[in-house]
C-alpha cells in the first residue's frame, strides 16, 4: 500500500464514520460533531485530489462557520432529547430498501467502464491562481448571482428572526436627531400679570 | 485569455430587478415609515422597467448569447420572461391589500419578490449548468422566506421547512445528477454537453442514471406525483399573495428549466426521459384530480387542481419524441408552452378571486366562504365561473385549447390510452370546479360583508377572467406565439 | 487511487444522507445536517471528476455550491427558529396543523 493509498483509506474510513455518527447519533450536539470530522475528514480527501483552496474553505466556512450555526441553534433551542428520538426506527424498512435499492445501482453504474479514467496529468501552478483566473472572467456573471443570493440569505434571516421588543427601554439616535425644536418646546406667551 | 466584454443590452432586466430590490433592502432598513407606500410603486416600477427593456433590448432575437455563450436570449426566454413578469405584476397588486391589511407590506417583502423574479430571469437565460443551478436556488430561497414571512402564525413557519427540506433535497437531487453529466460529458455549457451526448462516448447508464437524478428534481420543483407531498401544504400554509405567486411564474420558470435541459441538452437521450416523465405526468394527472375532490380548503382544492395540470405540461414535453422521429416535437413542445402559460393565467385569476373575498381577520380560503357570491356581487362570480370554467376545460374557454393542444400531441405520439385517460380524469376533476360555481350561485352566503377590494384590484381580476374567456374565442393569436417561439427557437 | 475509488466514496456518502434523511425525518436539525452531507457528496463527485478529467471548472462548480449551501443553512435554521418560536418543539409530530 503507498502512501496515497493509506492517506486516501484512513479519511475515507473517518469520513464515512463522520456520516454514520452524524446521522445515528441520539444528540443533535453530538451529531453536529460528528458532521465536523465529516467535513474535516473531506478536506483531507478533496486534498488528495489537489483541490487545496477548496478544501481549506471547506473548512473554514463549514467547520468555522456554518457548524457554529448549527451548534448555536441547537443550543439557543431547548429541545426535548427523548421525544427527538421518539419513532427513529419506525421508518428504518423503508429507509433500509431505499438506500439498499440505491447502493446497488450506484454501485453498478460507478463502477461502469465509462469512469475507467487514467489521472489527468498533474497540473503545475497553484490551485488557487487557477479558480480565480477564471472565477472572475468566465464566471464573473454566476458570481455577481452568488451574491445576490447571500443578499437573499441576509435579508431572509433578518426579517425571519429579528424581533423589535417593546420590554427593553433604549436611546433611538435617529429620533433624536431628526426631533425639531418646536416638538420639545413650547413658547407660550403669558399675558403680563398687573398688579 | 481575450476579456471579451459582455452585452450588457441584454443583461438590463436584470439589472434593474437586482438594483430596486437593493434599494428596497436598504429602504427597509432606514426610510422612514411614511415613505412605506413607496416600496410597491418602487417594486412595481421595476417590473414594468425589466418588461420594457426585456422588449426593445431584445428586438427580434433569433438567439443572442453573452458572457461567453453562458447566457442566451431566444424567442423562449422572451415569452417565458414576458409571461413572468405578467405573473409577478399581477401578484404584486392583488397581494397588496391583503398584506397592508395584516400589516405584513414591508419593504422586504418587495425585495424578496424582485430576487425571486431575478432567479426565474436567469432560469430563462441560462445556457450553463452552473447558472440553472444559481437561478433555481435564487428564486427557490427567496420562494422558502416568503412562505414563513408572516411570522406571527406558526402555520406560515411549518408550510416554510416543510417547503425549504423539500426543495433542499430536490436541490440535492438534481446536484447528483448534474455531477454525473459533466463527469460523462467533462463540460458544463449545455450546447457542448448536447453535442457530446449525441456522439454517445462510453457507458449510456450513466446518462440514463444522471437524467433519472434530474428529473426527479425537476418533478420535485414542479410538484408532480409523486414528489408533490409540498404542494398542498404549502399552498394552503403560504400567505394568499404567496401562493399566488408560487402557482403561477414559478411554474413558467420551471418549464423553461426542464425544456432547456432535456430538450436542449439530452434531445438524444429521449427515450431515457420520456418514459420517466410520462409516468410522472399520468400519476399526476389522476391523483391531482382524485384528491383535489375531497378537500373542503379552496386553497388545497387549487393545489391538487394544480398537480393535475402540472401533470399536463409534463405529459406535453414527453411525447415530443416518438421512436427517434422528431417530427411531432415541434407540436408538442409548443402545445406544452401554451399549455403552461395559460395554466400561469388561470392561476392568477383563481387565487386573485380568494384575495378579492378576503378581508382583515377573513382569509376567504374555505369553499364555504364562496357561499352566495352572486348575491353580494354578480360581477365577480361571473369572473369565478369563467376561471372555474376555464380550469375545469368547459370548450371555448381558454383552459379548453390547451387541454386539447396537449391531448393532440398525446395522441399524435400514439398514446391513446394516456389520452383517454386525461379526458377522463378531466371530466372527474370537472366536478369539484363546478362545484364552486354551484356554492357561489345557489347557495345563500353564509356572512354577508360586502367586497373591498382596490380599484386596480377589481379592473386587474376583471381582465384577468375576462382573457380566459376571450382567448377561448380566440385561442390562435397565444397558439400561434407559442408555436412562433419554439420554431424560432429550435 | 482510481476515479471509480472517490466516486464510490462520494456514493456512499449519498446512500448515508439519503438514509439518514429517512430516518431523522421527524428530528429536523438533524435533517438539515443529512442535506448538508448530500451536498458534501455531490462536491466530492465534482472534486474527483475535476482532478480526473484535468478541468478546473468542476472545482468552479464546487465553489460556488459551497456559498449557496451556506445561504441555504442560513435560512433554513432561520425558518427552524421561526417555528422553534411558535411550537417550542422542533418534532415533526408537533407540527400538525396542515393536514387532509
Amino acid at each position: 500500500m503507498d502512501v496515497v493509498s493509506f492517506v486516501f483509506t484512513l479519511f475515507a474510513f473517518f469520513l464515512l464514520l463522520g456520516a454514520l455518527g452524524t446521522v445515528f447519533s441520539r444528540n443533535p450536539v453530538a451529531a453536529a460533531m460528528w458532521l465536523v470530522l465529516t467535513f474535516f475528514s473531506a478536506g483531507g480527501v478533496w486534498l488528495l485530489l489537489q483541490a487545496e483552496f477548496l478544501a481549506l474553505t471547506l473548512v473554514l466556512v463549514y467547520v468555522g462557520a456554518v457548524m457554529v450555526l448549527f451548534l448555536f441553534v441547537v443550543m439557543m433551542l431547548d429541545l426535548n432529547l427523548a421525544k427527538l428520538r421518539e419513532g427513529f426506527w419506525h421508518n428504518a424498512p423503508l429507509a433500509l430498501l431505499v438506500g439498499g435499492a440505491l447502493a446497488i445501482e450506484l454501485y453498478l453504474m460507478l463502477t461502469s467502464p465509462a469512469f475507467h479514467r487514467a489521472a489527468a496529468p498533474a497540473v503545475a501552478g497553484s490551485n488557487t491562481k487557477m479558480i480565480g483566473e477564471v472565477l472572475y472572467t468566465v464566471y464573473a456573471y454566476p458570481f455577481e448571482v452568488a451574491a445576490m443570493i447571500l443578499v437573499v440569505a441576509m435579508i431572509a434571516a433578518v426579517t425571519l428572526t429579528h424581533r423589535k421588543r417593546s420590554d427593553v427601554r433604549v436611546v433611538k439616535p435617529e429620533e433624536q436627531i431628526a426631533v425639531k425644536a418646536s416638538e420639545r418646546l413650547k413658547v407660550v406667551s403669558l399675558p403680563a400679570e398687573k398688579e | 485569455m481575450a476579456l471579451e466584454l459582455p452585452n450588457f443590452a441584454l443583461l438590463a432586466p436584470q439589472i434593474v430587478i437586482a438594483l430596486a430590490a437593493l434599494v428596497l433592502m436598504t429602504a427597509g432598513a432606514f426610510a422612514r415609515e411614511r415613505w412605506r407606500q413607496w416600496n410597491y410603486v418602487v417594486a412595481q416600477l421595476a417590473v414594468i422597467v425589466a418588461t420594457l427593456l426585456t422588449v426593445f433590448t431584445s428586438g427580434d432575437p433569433r438567439v443572442q448569447t453573452t458572457f461567453g455563450g453562458i447566457f442566451l436570449v431566444d424567442w423562449i426566454t422572451l415569452v417565458v420572461q414576458l409571461f413572468i413578469y405578467l405573473s409577478v405584476f399581477a401578484a404584486l397588486i392583488y397581494g397588496r391589500f391583503y398584506l397592508i391589511e395584516r400589516g405584513l407590506e414591508r419593504a422586504e417583502y418587495y425585495a424578496l419578490v424582485l430576487l425571486s423574479l431575478l432567479g426565474m430571469q436567469i432560469l430563462t437565460v441560462a445556457n450553463h449548468l452552473l447558472l440553472f443551478y444559481l437561478g433555481l436556488e435564487l428564486m427557490s430561497l427567496a420562494l422558502y422566506a416568503l412562505v414563513a414571512f408572516d411570522r406571527n402564525h406558526a402555520l406560515r413557519a411549518e408550510a416554510g421547512m416543510k417547503y425549504f427540506v423539500l426543495g433542499a433535497l430536490a436541490s440535492g437531487l438534481i446536484l447528483y445528477g448534474l455531477s454525473l453529466i459533466y463527469g460523462a460529458t467533462a463540460t458544463l455549457s449545455l450546447p457542448e454537453i448536447s453535442s457530446v451526448a449525441a456522439l454517445r462516448p462510453g457507458d449510456e447508464r450513466v446518462f440514463g442514471f444522471g437524467l433519472a437524478f434530474l428529473v426527479a428534481g425537476i418533478a420535485f420543483k414542479f410538484g408532480a406525483v409523486p414528489f408533490h407531498m409540498w404542494v398542498a401544504d404549502v399552498y394552503h400554509g403560504a400567505p394568499t399573495p404567496v401562493t399566488l405567486l408560487l402557482a403561477s411564474a414559478p411554474k413558467l420558470a420551471a418549464f423553461a428549466l426542464a425544456f432547456r435541459l432535456l430538450v436542449f441538452g439530452f434531445f438524444e437521450y429521449a427515450h431515457y426521459w420520456q418514459p420517466m416523465l410520462m409516468v410522472v405526468a399520468v400519476a399526476s394527472i389522476v391523483l391531482g384530480n382524485l384528491a383535489a375532490i375531497a378537500q373542503k380548503n379552496l386553497k388545497r382544492m387549487l393545489a391538487y387542481s394544480g398537480i393535475s395540470h402540472v401533470g399536463f405540461i409534463l405529459l406535453g414535453l414527453a411525447v415530443g419524441v416518438v421512436e427517434g422521429n422528431h417530427q411531432l416535437a415541434l407540436n408538442a413542445y409548443s402545445a406544452t408552452l401554451f399549455y403552461a402559460i395559460v395554466y400561469a393565467v388561470m392561476s392568477l385569476a383563481s387565487f386573485g378571486l380568494i384575495l378579492l373575498m378576503a378581508r382583515s381577520g377573513f382569509e376567504a380560503e374555505w369553499l364555504d366562504d364562496v357561499k352566495g357570491l352572486n348575491q353580494k356581487s354578480p360581477w365577480f362570480a361571473a369572473m369565478l365561473l369563467i376561471t372555474m370554467f376555464s380550469l375545469a376545460g368547459v370548450p371555448f374557454f381558454v383552459g379548453f385549447f390547451a387541454k386539447l393542444a396537449v391531448l393532440q400531441a398525446v395522441v399524435a405520439a400514439g398514446y391513446l390510452w394516456v389520452a383517454v385517460l386525461a379526458v377522463v380524469m378531466s371530466l372527474i376533476g370537472a366536478f369539484y370546479y363546478l362545484r364552486v360555481v354551484k356554492l357561489a350561485y345557489f347557495d345563500e352566503p353564509t356572512e354577508r360583508q360586502p367586497l373591498i377590494a382596490s380599484s386596480e384590484t377589481r379592473v386587474l381580476l376583471s381582465g384577468n377572467a375576462l382573457a380566459l374567456a376571450l382567448f377561448g374565442l380566440m385561442p390562435q393569436g397565444l397558439m400561434s406565439l407559442a408555436a412562433y417561439a419554439m420554431i424560432a427557437s429550435l | 487511487m482510481t476515479l471509480t475509488h472517490y466516486l464510490l466514496l462520494a456514493g456512499a456518502l449519498f446512500v448515508i444522507s439519503v438514509v439518514g434523511i429517512f430516518l431523522n425525518r421527524k428530528n429536523l436539525i438533524v435533517l438539515l445536517m443529512c442535506i448538508e452531507l448530500m451536498l458534501l457528496a455531490v462536491n466530492t463527485n465534482f472534486i474527483a471528476f475535476s482532478h480526473f478529467l484535468g478541468d478546473i471548472h468542476g472545482q468552479v462548480f464546487v465553489f460556488f455550491i459551497l456559498t449557496v449551501a451556506a445561504a441555504e443553512a442560513g435560512i433554513g435554521l432561520a425558518i427552524l427558529v421561526v417555528l422553534f418560536r411558535h411550537r417550542q418543539s422542533i418534532h415533526v409530530d408537533d407540527l400538525t396543523e396542515l393536514r387532509g
